[in-house]
Order: structure tokens, then C-alpha cells, then sequence
């Protein structure tokens, strides 16, 4: 029982860090209805600019945030203004499929980047008080990772509050709804676009950078990343990010729990097939509003 | 103050507009009839650069909006309440009329407006906390007038305003109309209630198959036969 | 692709004369590494094909193919290494590919677009990952077989796979089943509104696709002679074929040949001292070829001949006039 319980615990963890993950995601797909499927090698990136900052500069991963989540953003303007922004000309549909191919070739590019730039070995970065646990309840709690999750949730707060409060947070939403009625209001929709893209990318670049202090991070894990970023998404559908939070929590729980019951290397498994049968029980993707 | 001179527009190979021109002059109330796929919502937007047009030519005090950037045309003065409403339904009301002043000229004014507003739809007022997508269309279509009229404009296009409305309803915000007019805003009104539309408004057009087939003060194309004959039905003529 | 003529015939014709050339290549040439290169580029052109025939000619963009690549492959190495002769277990396998891909048609064909992708993605990967724990061990084949191995028995069925995949989308192409996938390509709701079986089409076009894949995978098998039993269900076969036939120019015949020839080429360019920058080149032309040139290396060949026919056309106009 206990064992279970310390899985579950551990598994709320790793699944806030999920949460955060998707919140990028979710965000650009819910405004600019482009699924960047390169968002996991976005993770990626983020994680080896704290890995970096960390190795070079002795920057502790958490302080570290604050320079990587415009380094990211930043790249994420880049990236959109170089790639997607052409992208977003076409139809809803045909720019979902268009997003999906284009996002392909950039995490290929990405990935083959980073292999070169990095090697393909794991990186992690130990921080004197991230290997510190303490206890509650007989269970074990890693410090780091609570942080990251503290971190991952005021991070989507954060967010949350700027959409619902500030003038361009108001604008991406009131894009994402009906870009030509946000037009008619005077909101100039390509600005909305790369605001959203760029925060998207800046969370997932935080993502990356939490990854990095409780676990580690090889240029494989972009794959992995998006997989999950895209199945919370599925799970807990757009508009609202403290929704996705709680789906990505739910991912991993549903993970740890998978992995008591069948074993570790079929954890994968029960996140793949949530996806697969709750994409089958919505053919209406996404965007149906039940 | 809006000019639109042989203007050409099609989706793919399917023509919408042929050649259309009319203008709207300041403070100007101007109706624009005509029945269903005339290209009566066509024509609006393309005024305001949502649909690219082939050929011709749109003029917005002097300055051709050829170049100008859809969300660009709300400084300049032109608002459109586009058909089917299209709020933000996921926003409250407050939200929504507040996204109207979006631009820096209108949120200087931004409270007064708002207040005004809600004078002259009390109703908004009391709901203003709901969520858009939660009104009644009359309710909704008062959101959507309020929310142009918070980008302060010189010009107030409607498309179909009455679409799916009660006559009730219909009479209120038609009365709205006159009073926005009395304030100096011009307006431009697509409609398909031809009586309504022809009643308030100082001048008309009817476009049909994408092309103007008459003009004239708002009176006398009213009290035209044809007119009569094409949208009042048989009753009318007997009348 | 239109029924053969003009240009496409053109390609057709030109695409069977540089695959038949390959065939005497084997008793001219001795060396190893050259014949492994053949039976590499071999294998990418109908791995390719079969992804070009649901993706390029029905549409669907299968992100699962490595699936039905893989079990073709286990199959018909479990088969061959227990007796089976060769030609049987291949066959085998192609049939439990194409049952399979029946399968994730029906299941998943409810999907639309990107969702079908991600849809089938996850499904391979579930395969992926089960296949790993369950199989986790290297195949080798035993020391009888290895003694008998003959490379040149190996490079000729690739080339008769790789002739194969190209009539089949020729053939399809052709067909009306071919301009009833177009339809569905180009918009399923229209198609289906017109009385277009859209699912019974794309159910063809995933069993022609997955038969071919299970094939592939049956050569890999033969072709091999060790390898671990989950590595053809990677997905990095599925982006392999997605590269080919994109970058070759999708939904055409030649597409996944010149897709073939220009990846395997390259890849064996760059292999010593740069690797993985073959992937960094290709992610790059790849993302190039999605915005602005969507007809690929073909495009660019048609519009290059297309210039040189002018110019020669406007030498002779010159010439006479």
C-alpha cells in the first residue's frame, strides 16, 4: 500500500511537470489552431539551456528560469515568424495537417541540432538541495520536484492571469474564438498569434528546465515529451489551462498507477491508449464542444 | 466619407460582386437590399478587408483601403457588426464591450462610452457579469452593436442585424439606430427586413446577382413597385 | 497522378528504365558495400511507395506505418529461422500486416486528418513499446543459414519489391480506385456527399499500403542477419518513409525513387564523418518543401525541364522566325 502511494506521489510530480508541458501546447493549438508537434524538442531546448546556464554559469535551474523562458520565447518568434507564420495562411484544416508536417520536420531538425550540439548522452543537473527528501507520512517527497511542481503550477497561474487580465491576454483569447471578430475590433490577429506562440514556447522551455533538476534529458526525449504534452491536451481538451494542469497530473498518476499494476516499461502504454480511445470517443477532434 | 467604386470580388470561380459602387456620406443613414446570396454580406467584407477583392476600388475619406490592414480600418473610424453576432462567447459581456476599445483612440474614451452603453441598453447592465454565449439573440445583438460602438466610429456597418430577432426586438434596436444617427455616426445597414431597413434609412441601394439595380432615397425606393413587388410580397402591392 | 500520359508516363517509363538498370548490377559489380547500398535503397523505395499509396494518393497521413514494416518483419523472421521456406514466411507476413492495417482502419478511419496521424502514432508506439518488453532479445539467424547467405539472392528481392511497389501505384494511379482516393484526398465531406465510398477507399488504400509494408518488412527479414526484433517497429522507419516520399514529391510515382536515391545517397555521403547532420539536411529541406515547394524534388525537376524545353523552344522559334 505504502509503495503504491509513494508511486502515486511520485507520479503527481512528474504529472505537473506534464501539465506545464501541454499548457504550451494547448495555448498555440487553442489560438493559432497549429499543432506543433515539435513542442517536446521546444522541452527539449529549454532543458539544455538551463542544463548549460547551470554548467557554465553555476545558475541554479529555478533562478535559471528567468533567462531561459525569454531565450525560448524568443525562439519561439523566431520559429513562428520563419515557419508557421506561413503556415497560418491556409484554412483550419488544411493548417492543422500543414502544422503537423512542418512541426515534423523541425523536431527532426531540432533533434539531429541537438545530437550534434549536445551528444546524445543524458543530462541532469543536482542541485545541493535537490537530491534532499523529506518525509510525510512515511512517504518519501523529493524537494526539487515539489519545487518544480510549485513552480509548474504558478507558472500556469501566471499565464492564466495575463489571458484573463492584461490587454493582449485578451486579445489571444478573444482570437482564439473568432479571429475575423477580433479583427473587426481592431486587433491585429498576427500579433495574437506570435504572442501566443511565443508564451507557448516559453512554457515549454520552462517545462524542459524543471525537467532537467528532478530528471534529465537526452535529445530523445522530444518524442516522448510531445506524446504526453499531446495526450494531456486530448485528455483535458482547450480553454482552460488550469484544466490541462490538472489533466497532466492525472497522466501521472494514471502513469504511476499503470506501472504498479502491469510494469515500469508498460508506463508508456496506458498514456498512449487514454489518447488513442479518447480521440476515438471525440472524431470531432478537439475543437467539438460537447 | 466611404466611397466604393466598380468593385469586383469572387470566391474562386463563383462571381459575388460586379462591378458594384455607392458611397455613404458623414452622418448619412444608407440601406443596402437585397435577397439572399445578392453578395450583400460579400460587399461588407470586403469594405472591411476580410474578403480581397479583384477589381475596384474602396475609399475611405480620400484614402484607398486597398492597403490597409483589416484591423486597421477600427482607427480609422469603420466599425462592423458582422452577421451571426459573432462574440466572444467564452467572455462575459463586460469583457466583450470592453474588447471593443481595443485600440488606443477608443480606450481613452472608454469608460464614458461604456457607461453610455449601458444607459441605452439597460439590460447589458444587469448582465454584465454572464457570459456572451449565455444571452438571448436580442440580448447578443445588443452586445454586439455595444461592442462597435465602443471603437468609437465615424461609420457603423450592420450585416443582417434583425436576422433570427423578434419584431419587438427588432423595433428597439432599429430605434438604437435612429438615436446612434443623432449622434453623428453614419450608419450603412445590410438587411433583408426591407420595410425596417427602407424606413429608417436616408438612402438605399438594392444590389441583386452582385450588381446595383437601384438607388434612391429610402423613401422612394420603399414606395417603389418593383421593390415592393420583389420583397414586400403580394400583400404589399395590394396595399 | 492521372491515368499514364504525357508527363506522368514520362516518369513511369523513366522510373522502370533506372530500376531495371539496377538489375545487372549484381554481376558486375563485387563489392559489398555497394550491393548493401542497393539493397538499402531498395528497400527505402517500396517502404516509401507504401506509405505514398494511403498518404500521397487516399490522404490519410499514417504516422503509424512502422507498425505494419515491423510485423512483417517479426513475422516472417519467426517463420523462416523456424523452417518456413522464405517466399511462405514473407507472404505470411504480409498477410498479418495488411489484416493488422485492416484493423487500424476500422478502428481508426473515424478520425480526420492530424487526429489520424496522432491517432495511429500512438497505436504503433503501443505496438512499439509491448513488442520490446515481450521480444526484447537480438534475432540472429543460425549458422546454417548464414553460411548459405548470398547477398545477391537479397539485393534481387528488394529490386522485384521495389518494381512491384512502383506498378502497384502505377496501377492504382490509374484506376479508378486511384481518382476515388483523389477525391477523398482532396475533401473527403465533398466525396462522400457525392457518393464516394470514402471508407471503402481508404480501407483499400490501407490494405495495398500496409501489404506492401509487410512485404518490406519480410525483405528486412531475409535481408538481415541480426537485429533486435523492435527495431523495424521505431518509428523512425514511419519518418524515414514521410522524408522519402516528401522530399521525392508526394502523391507521385516518382517521388519515393528520387526521394530513395537522394536520402540513401546523401546518408552514405555524410555517414563517416557528419552523423545525424543527414537528418539535420533533411529536416531543414523537408520543412522547406511543406511551405514552398509541395511537388518536392519532382517539382523541381519538372519546372527545371520545363525551362529547358522553353529555352530550346525559343532557340528554334529563333532559328526559323
Amino acid at each position: 500500500m505504502r509503495a503504491l502511494l509513494q508511486q502515486l506521489i511520485l507520479g503527481l510530480l512528474l504529472g505537473g511537470l506534464y501539465g506545464l508541458a501541454a499548457a504550451g501546447l494547448s495555448l498555440v493549438f487553442g489560438v493559432l489552431k497549429v499543432l506543433n508537434v515539435a513542442h517536446g524538442e521546444l522541452i527539449m531546448v529549454g532543458g539544455y539551456a538551463a542544463f548549460w546556464l547551470f554548467t557554465l554559469l553555476g545558475l541554479d535551474p529555478f533562478l535559471a528560469l528567468v533567462l531561459v523562458i525569454p531565450l525560448t520565447a524568443a525562439l519561439g518568434l523566431g520559429l513562428y515568424g520563419s515557419l508557421f507564420s506561413f503556415v497560418v495562411r491556409f484554412d483550419e484544416e488544411t493548417r492543422i495537417k500543414n502544422s503537423l508536417l512542418v512541426g515534423f520536420g523541425l523536431a527532426l531538425t531540432l533533434h539531429a541540432l541537438a545530437v550534434r550540439v549536445f551528444t546524445a548522452d543524458e543530462r541532469s543537473v543536482t542541485t545541493e538541495y535537490g537530491g534532499q527528501t523529506f518525509a510525510l507520512g512515511g512517504l518519501v517527497v523529493p524537494v526539487g520536484r515539489l519545487l518544480s511542481l510549485g513552480v509548474a503550477l504558478g507558472l500556469i497561474g501566471l499565464t492564466h492571469l495575463y489571458l484573463a487580465r492584461a490587454r493582449w491576454g485578451q486579445a489571444i483569447r478573444a482570437t482564439a474564438e473568432d479571429w475575423e471578430a477580433a479583427l473587426l475590433q481592431g486587433i491585429d490577429v498576427r500579433r495574437a498569434y506570435m504572442a501566443a506562440f511565443a508564451i507557448g514556447t516559453g512554457l515549454a522551455g520552462a517545462a524542459g528546465s524543471l525537467v532537467i533538476v528532478g530528471y534529465s534529458i537526452s535529445p530523445a526525449i522530444g518524442l516522448e515529451w510531445t506524446l504526453k504534452a499531446l495526450i494531456v491536451v486530448v485528455l483535458a481538451g482547450l480553454g482552460s489551462l488550469f484544466g490541462t494542469f490538472v489533466g497532466g497530473l492525472v497522466l501521472g498518476i494514471a502513469e504511476a498507477a499503470s506501472a504498479m499494476a502491469f510494469g515500469g516499461p508498460y508506463r508508456e502504454v496506458v498514456g498512449l491508449l487514454i489518447f488513442f480511445c479518447v480521440l476515438l470517443a471525440r472524431p470531432q477532434g478537439l475543437f467539438g464542444r460537447s | 466619407m466611404l466611397e466604393v467604386r466598380d468593385l469586383h470580388a469572387a470566391y474562386g470561380e463563383l462571381r459575388a460582386l460586379s462591378g458594384v459602387s455607392l458611397r455613404v456620406a458623414p452622418g448619412e443613414i444608407v440601406a443596402l437590399v437585397g435577397s439572399n446570396g445578392a453578395g450583400k454580406t460579400t460587399l461588407l467584407r470586403c469594405i472591411a478587408g476580410l474578403v480581397p477583392a479583384r477589381a475596384g476600388l474602396v475609399r475611405w475619406d480620400g484614402e484607398d483601403l486597398a492597403a490597409v490592414r483589416a484591423h486597421r480600418l477600427v482607427e480609422r473610424g469603420i466599425a462592423m457588426v458582422p452577421e451571426g453576432r459573432r462574440l466572444f462567447g467564452r467572455m462575459t459581456v463586460e469583457e466583450n464591450l470592453r474588447l471593443g476599445a481595443f485600440t488606443p483612440r477608443a480606450r481613452a474614451e472608454r469608460e464614458a462610452t461604456l457607461g453610455r452603453i449601458y444607459e441605452t441598453f439597460p439590460r447589458l447592465s444587469e448582465r454584465r457579469r454572464q457570459f456572451a454565449g449565455s444571452l438571448s439573440g436580442g440580448e447578443q445583438q445588443m452586445v454586439a452593436i455595444g461592442r462597435a460602438l465602443m471603437t468609437r466610429p465615424r461609420l457603423l456597418m450592420l450585416d443582417e442585424p434583425s436576422l433570427g430577432l423578434a419584431p419587438r426586438v427588432v423595433e428597439s434596436i432599429f430605434r438604437v439606430f435612429a438615436d446612434i444617427n443623432r449622434g453623428g455616426v453614419a450608419i450603412f445597414l445590410v438587411e433583408q427586413n426591407v420595410r425596417a431597413a427602407l424606413a429608417l434609412a436616408h438612402r438605399a441601394y438594392v444590389l441583386e446577382h452582385g450588381r446595383i439595380v437601384g438607388e434612391g432615397r429610402g423613401a422612394d425606393v420603399l414606395a417603389d413597385p418593383q421593390v415592393r413587388q420583389a420583397y414586400l410580397g403580394p400583400l404589399a402591392i395590394a396595399r | 497522378m492521372r491515368a499514364p500520359g504525357g508527363a506522368d508516363l514520362r516518369w513511369l517509363i523513366a522510373t522502370m528504365l533506372a530500376l531495371i538498370a539496377l538489375a545487372p548490377v549484381p554481376l558486375v559489380v563485387r563489392r559489398e558495400d555497394l550491393l548493401n547500398l542497393g539493397v538499402v535503397f531498395l528497400l527505402s523505395v517500396a517502404l516509401a511507395q507504401s506509405w505514398n499509396i494511403i498518404a500521397g494518393l487516399a490522404g490519410q497521413v499514417n504516422l503509424g506505418h512502422a507498425a505494419f514494416f515491423g510485423l512483417g518483419c517479426l513475422v516472417t523472421r519467426s517463420l523462416w529461422v523456424t523452417g518456413t521456406p522464405i517466399a511462405l514466411a514473407v507472404a505470411a507476413g504480409a498477410a498479418v500486416a495488411t489484416t493488422a492495417g485492416v484493423g487500424v482502419g476500422l478502428a481508426a478511419f473515424r478520425l480526420r486528418g492530424a487526429y489520424f496521424a496522432m491517432g495511429t502514432l500512438a497505436l504503433a508506439e503501443i505496438l512499439r513499446v509491448t513488442v520490446g518488453n515481450v521480444l526484447p532479445d537480438i534475432s540472429t539467424l543460425p549458422a546454417t543459414t548464414i553460411a548459405a547467405y548470398r547477398l545477391t539472392h537479397r539485393y534481387y528481392a528488394a529490386l522485384a519489391l521495389a518494381v512491384l511497389s512502383v506498378l502497384v501505384v502505377a496501377a492504382v494511379g490509374a484506376s479508378r480506385l486511384g481518382l476515388g482516393m483523389r477525391a477523398v484526398r482532396e475533401d473527403e465531406a465533398a466525396a462522400e456527399a457525392s457518393g464516394v465510398g470514402a471508407f471503402g477507399l481508404k480501407l483499400a488504400a490501407v490494405a495495398l499500403s500496409t501489404a506492401l509494408a509487410g512485404l518490406a518488412g519480410g525483405v528486412f527479414a531475409y535481408y538481415h542477419i541480426s537485429f533486435y526484433l523492435q527495431h523495424p517497429f521505431s518509428p523512425a522507419w514511419t519518418f524515414d518513409a514521410v522524408l522519402i516520399t516528401f522530399i521525392g514529391g508526394v502523391g507521385t510515382l516518382q517521388g519515393p525513387v528520387l526521394g530513395a536515391a537522394f536520402y540513401v545517397l546523401l546518408k552514405e555521403y555524410l555517414a563517416v564523418r557528419w552523423v545525424d547532420v543527414h537528418l539535420l539536411i533533411f529536416g531543414v529541406l523537408f520543412m522547406a518543401i511543406v511551405i514552398a515547394l509541395p511537388g518536392g524534388l519532382s517539382e523541381a525537376v519538372q519546372r527545371v525541364a520545363g525551362r529547358l524545353a522553353t529555352s530550346r523552344r525559343d532557340a528554334g522559334a529563333r532559328l526559323t522566325g
